[in-house]
């Protein structure tokens, strides 16, 4: 008897279960369904009543004869815009990231990529590269109208936009430029972490001149041909000195993250940014009624709302599910490829800047010789990589400059790839420290990479690397690894054989990259006189011609003395669902939501 | 020993508990390699730079002064009164302060534990007293058999496959998140979306909380509850052979009423113990689960401190999860004093 009780209890239970799932669902549902309907009747009520209007209006002009034409005619397009306007309140993109602000949108300190891609939609710089560019060299007026430098590259003058405002109606003039230059470097002491101070601002400009309302002049330190990439990147964007203090980021103890807008001469405002436990949790951004180029159609999109997801699985999950409009920043190569055959979803591809190449600790033998290190270097598999860790979405790099920039070359093209003939020649030399290195003598040595994630597929790379080596069979190599924090450590104190290292751009100019072979926070001990001569020649010519012939000499000594070694470059990807249009993936790796539409 | 005497005493003796575990993190931090100055220059750093933050992050101080300052903080009753949690510092890497950042992080942890172990409960323990009162039956095989499995499955997985199957092929639940970001939270009382919007008297918001909690609260639920299935039905059917059961029976009294309160009362004591053990895990955070399922709580949180080296914002969080263990070890501790009366004798 007691059995059968239990077992109606349990049948019960589960009915109950399921009826009230069910009615939870539907009840969901309806209400969703209902408050959409309810929204939609009110946007479908107003623009009844406009048409009404419009249409006793052309009664009143048919009745009227031309009278009061004009002023008819501009009734009539006003309407029409608040029609538009009512009509494209609906309009929300919902986008799906892993990324998070890492501290703050103030551009005296944010240096994170996500940090600077909402302060591009929500921030004004003097200029910008234009949309689609291959090279990253094509920059198109934002708040300057027009720039030119003096002949030696040590002065440049900007002409402002006039009209143009900040969200709160402050109208934007040359000592607004001044301002901002002058804090970024004013707070570089306070801010060490931040992106003037990486950037080397105050190494760079020596004083902001405001030469009348809108006219304002960058005196610099030396000549310095890249300066309009700089004067583009986020660290340069223009704050409103209302809520930017001079001495101060916009955060304080009360209030850590104050979402107040700092710089806010963008497509978007910041309405809302929430964070819990030093993550994002929600980011809104609404469309800036006073952006300058509004009357352009720009943005496309009234409310952008950021989502925040832990991983690349939840995301693509996510956009699967469709309850994301897009996935942005990052989803594994394998779900994109898995997603591309899904008509749910539309792939979009674009050009990568991110690199990785592989470094060697001159100061651990045998590796301070540069004929061993040369050896280690043909032997890699740049391709075997590419095509099984990233299934073909990277290239095989082999210049530290990525391809459609200025001065990319093939440079380490003339050691190739799993080159054995020239390591096994190479090494089995009695002069080499320690050798020679052959099949019973094998130069053993560490490399290493970082294991927490902060570099895609780091092992699956290693594990690839290391087996390419050994296929020459005079070496063998130890898998070694250390999540970041002790990755940079480790990489500090020098105790690596060989490590492998990744570069994203600050701004896209060869000026950003080709400094890697011999940078000394990368901690090889490697030197050259000659490739920072040419380096420096290279900042004081606009001459692309001659800039191009310098990068690639630079290139020419790298791949003999091999430091530092390029590996891959990247490729970018955006998943969408298939009415997303206008997403631009260029060599910029910005993502400029205001020219995205549905 | 009377009840309150047994409460302060169990209170007196987390102290030198909380400062022992404090003590360990304090120096485990500082032996793990990795500099959390260095972690705050992605790129390029010179050693002026790195000498800055490393003062300005105060970890140019000798330890014992790093260690005082830190107790001080925490003993620090003004600023416990002013906002709420205890000075626990400014975090390393986001200068924000940690107990703040604790706080924000911990109602989504307390929601998604709340209702799971409101899950696992009742699947648990009703599972475990059917299995052991149908012993050896087809009925207890396959109830033993789901416990097991539940319990043995990984909690990323049978997340991943709630995510599919309700998420991405019936689009009924939402894959991930607190709430629908079309739909705005609910103001902050308590910080549980359900209770506040309730509060609010806001229906809708409340379901929308509902449908996000329920994947991640079933996943946990059904994987905490093979373990309450197991303990409750092996003790269950301890208690049904012991003799205080026949004599109840031999008085002619219900089944019902002999198993769920003679057997299952006393069989529950170990059921109980590992239930509040398991609740103060989840309450330091279900990191799987909350990764699974992006949702932003103390166990998502303490992962990110641990990679950035945030030694401060993990020192917090462990004085907080030694506070969790300790509340919910003494509440188990009173409610076992209350349903066993011999221990507090």
């Amino acid at each position: 008897m007691t059995d059968k009780i239990e077992l109606a209890i349990i049948v019960l239970v589960l009915i109950g279960i399921i009826v009230s799932s069910s009615t939870m669902y539907y009840v969901t549902t309806t209400v969703g369904n209902l408050s959409t309907l309810t929204s939609d009747v009110s946007t479908l009520t107003e623009s009844v009543s406009n048409l009404t209007s419009t249409v006793s209006d052309l009664a009143s002009i048919t009745a009227e004869g031309f009278e009061g034409y004009a002023e008819a005619i501009a009734a009539l397009e006003a309407r029409l815009a608040a029609i538009e306007a009512g009509l494209a309140v609906k309009e929300t993109l919902i986008v799906g990231t892993t990324d998070s602000v890492e501290l703050t949108l103030d551009p005296a300190q944010a240096y994170d990529y996500f940090g600077w891609c909402i302060l591009q939609q929500i921030a004004g710089t003097l200029v910008s590269v234009k949309p689609g560019s291959t090279t990253g060299a094509d920059f198109v007026p934002e708040l300057a109208e027009s720039w030119n430098a003096s002949a030696d590259l040590d002065v440049w003058d900007f002409t402002l936009r006039e009209g143009v405002k900040f969200s709160d109606g402050t109208e934007f003039k040359a000592t607004h430029v001044k301002y901002s230059f002058d804090r970024a470097i004013e707070l570089i002491p306070s801010i060490p972490e931040g992106a003037p101070a990486g950037l080397g601002y105050d190494a760079i400009i020596n004083r902001t001149e405001v030469l009348d309302t809108y006219k304002v002049r960058f005196h610099l330190n030396f000549p310095f041909s890249p300066f309009l990439g700089i004067a583009s990147c986020r660290a340069s964007a223009i704050v409103n000195p209302t809520y930017a203090p001079i001495a101060q980021v916009n955060h304080t103890a009360g209030d850590p993250r104050a979402s107040t807008p700092v710089a806010s001469a963008g497509p978007y405002v910041l309405s809302e940014w929430k964070r819990t436990a030093g993550r994002d949790v929600e980011i809104k951004l609404d469309a800036n009624p006073n952006y300058w180029n509004l009357a352009s159609g720009y943005p496309k999109i009234n409310r952008i709302i950021f989502r925040f997801y832990s991983d690349s699985a939840s995301l693509r999950l996510a956009i699967g599910a469709g309850d994301i409009d897009m996935a942005f920043r990052h989803i594994s190569p394998t779900d994109v490829l898995d997603l591309e055959g899904n008509p749910n979803v539309k792939v979009w591809w674009g050009t990568g800047a991110f690199v990785q190449y592989l470094c060697f600790q001159e100061k651990r033998a045998p590796f301070n010789d540069t004929r061993v290190r040369r050896a280690v270097t043909a032997a890699l598999d740049r391709k075997a990589v590419c095509d099984t860790v990233f299934l073909n979405l990277s290239k095989p790099l082999y210049s530290i400059v990525p391809p459609g920039m200025l001065g990319h070359t093939e440079a380490f093209q003339k050691l190739g790839d799993a080159n054995y003939t020239y390591t096994n020649n190479t090494l089995n030399d009695p002069t080499i420290y320690g050798g020679p290195y052959n099949a019973t003598n094998k130069l053993t040595f560490d490399l290493w990479y970082e294991s927490s994630g902060h570099y895609p597929m780091s092992k699956e790379q290693a594990l690839v690397y290391k087996e390419a080596l050994e296929a020459s069979g005079v070496m063998t190599v130890t898998l070694k690894s250390a999540d970041w924090a002790g990755y940079k450590t480790s990489r500090d104190n020098e105790i690596m054989d060989a490590y492998v290292y990744g570069w994203y751009p600050d701004y896209v100019d060869p000026d950003d990259y080709s400094f890697l072979y011999w940078a000394s926070w990368i901690h090889t001990n490697y030197h050259n006189a000659t490739q920072e001569a040419l380096y420096d020649q290279a900042r004081a010519t606009t001459n692309t011609t001659l800039r191009a012939i310098l990068y690639a000499q630079i290139d020419e000594i790298a791949v003999d003395q091999c430091s530092v070694v390029p590996l891959y470059v990247s490729s970018a990807w955006a998943v969408t669902k298939p009415n997303i249009y206008g997403v631009y993936l260029d060599i910029t790796q910005d993502m400029r939501y205001w020219l995205i539409s549905k | 020993m009377g009840l309150r005497s047994y409460v302060i005493t169990r209170i007196l003796l987390t102290i030198p508990t909380l400062l022992l575990l404090l003590t360990m993190v304090f120096l485990v931090m500082r032996v793990l390699p990795g500099d959390p100055v260095a972690l705050h220059f992605e790129k390029k750093a010179t050693p002026e730079q790195m000498e800055q933050m490393r003062s300005r992050l105060g970890l140019d101080k000798p330890l014992w002064a790093q260690y005082m300052d830190y107790l001080g903080g925490i003993v620090d009753i003004g600023y416990f009164l002013e906002h709420g949690y205890p000075n626990l510092g400014e975090s390393m890497q986001t200068f924000e302060e940690v107990g703040g950042q604790i706080f924000s992080a911990f109602p989504a942890t307390l929601e998604l534990a709340v209702y799971s172990m409101i899950i696992a409960a009742g699947i648990g323990v009703v599972l475990g007293v059917i299995s052991s009162k149908s012993y050896n039956s087809v009925l207890d095989h396959l109830i033993r058999g789901f416990g097991t499995v539940t319990y043995a499955v990984p909690i990323f997985l049978l997340g991943m496959i709630f995510q599919l199957i309700f998420g991405v092929y019936l689009r009924w639940l939402p894959t991930g998140l607190r709430l629908n970001p079309a739909v705005e939270p609910p103001a902050c009382v308590t910080g549980l979306y359900t209770i506040d919007s309730l509060l609010e008297g806001n229906l809708f918001t409340f379901f929308e909380s509902l449908k996000a909690l329920l994947l991640p609260c079933l996943t946990l639920g059904l994987i905490l509850s093979g373990m309450f299935i197991r303990m409750t039905r092996t003790n269950m059917l301890e208690t049904l052979r012991l003799d205080f059961v026949t004599a109840a029976r031999a008085r002619g009294l219900k089944e019902s009423t002999v198993t769920y309160s003679y057997a299952l009362r006393n069989a529950f004591l170990p059921v109980l113990t590992m239930m509040g053990l398991q609740f103060a895990i989840l309450l330091g955070g279900a990191i799987l689960t909350e990764t699974t399922f992006s949702w932003p709580g103390l166990g998502r949180y303490v992962v990110d401190r641990i990679n950035f080296r945030d030694y401060t914002a993990i020192q917090g969080a462990i004085v907080m999860f030694g506070i969790f263990v300790t509340l919910v070890s003494l509440v188990v501790d009173i409610l076992y004093a209350y349903v066993d009366p011999r221990i507090r004798l």
